[in-house]
């Protein structure tokens, strides 16, 4: 790695960037199959407009994907540390 | 590499302040020059036709309806007068396939044109660029104001800027639900201040998004985070359409007079005008070769040519070309990779055109009965119970004859006596089918229901289902 440091906003974006991505497609597939209106409950109190439901589906993909994102940046940078413990050029 | 100051970017008394903390790296704030030629003539006619088609396609009516309409609530895509269902996705999957391989086709014959002329980024910010100089002025201007104190008339350019683009992005925000929410509608809420509350938090949402890409980010989105522009070298080849510097014709560059015969001075074709770094949207020197932050917007093309012409050189020091005719060899259209390419983009389209063609605007959905696997009527016959789901996608009603096969002397009741399903209704009809035991051989039997409709012989469906005995 040239950098020694990845600027936090960079990884910010490293992670919420493609997540955003794939919950876009994800959030299309999964309407494609399931209605809004099928998965509330039968006799739910919740009054949420079908575009409010896809909306929250979306950001709960995009939660998802993200948390994944996140995982992988994690161990991407830890492992990185470890192995290059003990050496000077990082 | 050249030094700094020779890149022209320090030209106009630039402070520490214009060197922001950017989201990536430390970032000079580019200003791109204006530019005026061929190429800055085709861009800007790519940027006003895709803005044009984005902003006036929802207000398209189509038979009495929006012309393109994706009607999430309603889950019907109303493309002028083909509609589309949930059960349609494949098509949309096939449509992002045929953009993919259109992507690696041309990219493979003309190199990053997508990048220079047609991609959102580089179109809206042209657009936002476009404001930008209309209120700030051009470059030199830009960068004095930037490099001035706050001041009453500072403040007053740089907030007629923001609102200026803010309103843009509000309008590319409110468009964009457009898409998705019958748009004159949708207009008149707004202007009554009755918007839903996720209609608002998409305007805003889309708005953002475009007020911060094409406005801040800009270039930054193509050199970071453009997924694009880090694997397009992988359908690069020796004879791809590159931007590019003729260095044999260049070098050593310098400044001269016009009227130097600059030959036997031991100079090249390069008078070190730095103007092609000066337009660079991305900030880069063209005459350092081929980088993965160039475009290929050729607005260095068009700034240098037109020096060419002040000079009285030829034209095209930079130019489109292709690694081979830069060697002095001829370029191929036709190699493997582009041929290949086309006939996997023949292909994917063929199969696409046909199965849209063979489309059946009727779809029948047969779910069993839960609650029992079969009955035993009074007569000591078996009856099974099924709900059959019967989908009229098509743009007009129609009447329909079901029929049922599979088992010697089946019966089939229904409750109504006419069985009609408007268009773009789904219908939920309960069904039962009796039939003697003595008829059923095994415990579970393949039965097959045929639905036609009555007015069109075309129109017929059939849908496979179980009857299950003791």
């Amino acid at each position: 790695m040239a950098e020694k440091k990845i600027p936090r906003i960079q990884k910010c974006i490293a992670v919420l960037w493609p997540s955003f991505l794939v919950a876009v497609v994800a959030t299309g597939a999964f309407f494609s199959a399931f209605d809004p209106r099928d998965l509330l409950p039968f006799d739910t109190e919740i009054d949420v407009s079908p575009l409010g439901i896809y909306t929250i589906g979306f950001f709960i993909f995009w939660l998802i994907t993200a948390v994944s994102g996140l995982g992988t940046l994690y161990f991407a940078v830890t492992n990185c540390m470890r192995q290059n413990r003990g050496n000077p050029e990082l | 590499m050249t030094a700094p100051d020779s890149k022209g970017r320090s030209t106009a008394g630039r402070t520490d302040e214009q060197v922001e903390q950017s989201l990536y790296a430390q970032r000079e704030k580019i200003y791109p020059r204006e530019v005026h030629g061929l190429f800055a003539r085709l861009r800007t006619l790519g940027v006003v036709g895709l803005l044009g088609i984005y902003y006036l396609t929802p207000w398209l009516r189509w038979d009495g309806h929006q012309a393109i309409l994706l009607d999430l609530p309603a889950r019907k895509f109303h493309i002028f007068s083909l509609t589309l269902w949930p059960q349609d996705f494949i098509y949309l999957a096939f449509l992002l396939i045929i953009a993919g391989l259109t992507l690696f086709f041309v990219t493979a014959l003309a190199g990053r044109i997508w990048c220079g002329y047609a991609c959102p980024q580089t179109v809206w910010t042209e657009a936002f660029l476009w404001i930008e100089r209309k209120v700030e002025g051009d470059r030199m201007r830009q960068q004095k104001l930037d490099a001035m104190p706050m001041s009453a008339r500072k403040f007053r350019i740089k907030a007629t800027k923001q609102i200026l683009w803010l309103l843009f992005a509000g309008w590319t925000g409110f468009t964009f639900v457009g898409y998705f929410t019958p748009i004159i509608e949708l207009g008149q809420r707004l202007l009554t201040f009755n918007l839903g509350p996720w209609e608002t938090f998409w305007v805003i949402f889309y708005g953002f998004a475009t007020y911060g890409n094409a406005g801040f980010m800009r270039e930054q989105v193509c050199k970071y985070m453009c997924p694009y522009a880090r694997f397009q070298s992988a359908m690069f080849d020796k004879d791809t359409l590159i931007v590019s510097y003729l260095p044999e014709r260049g070098e050593p560059r310098g400044s001269r007079k016009r009227s130097t015969d600059y030959k036997s001075k031991g100079l090249g074709d390069c008078i070190d005008c730095t103007l092609c770094v000066q337009v660079c949207p991305t900030g880069i020197d063209i005459r350092d070769g081929l980088q993965y932050e160039c475009i290929a917007c050729s607005a260095c093309i068009d700034a240098c040519d037109d020096v060419m012409d002040k000079m009285g050189y030829p034209r095209g020091l930079i130019a489109y070309t292709t690694e081979h005719a830069m060697r002095g060899g001829s370029s191929h259209i036709l190699r493997p990779r582009v041929v290949v390419y086309a006939l996997l983009l023949l292909t994917i389209m063929s199969i696409f055109a046909y199965s849209l063609s063979q489309r059946s605007t009727l779809g029948l959905d047969v779910i069993r009965d839960r609650n029992r696997l079969y009955r035993e009527t009074d007569e000591g016959r078996i009856e099974n119970v099924y709900i059959l789901k019967i989908i009229n996608m098509d743009d007009k009603g129609h009447a329909f004859k079901l029929r049922v096969e599979g088992i010697e002397d089946i019966e089939l009741f229904i409750d109504t006596s006419r069985i009609w399903v408007d268009a773009g209704e789904v219908l939920e009809l309960p069904v039962r089918l009796r039939v003697e035991e003595d008829e059923l051989h095994e415990r579970s039997n393949k039965v097959t229901f045929k639905l036609d409709a009555t007015d069109d012989p075309g129109l017929k469906t059939h849908e496979e289902a179980r009857f299950l005995g003791p």
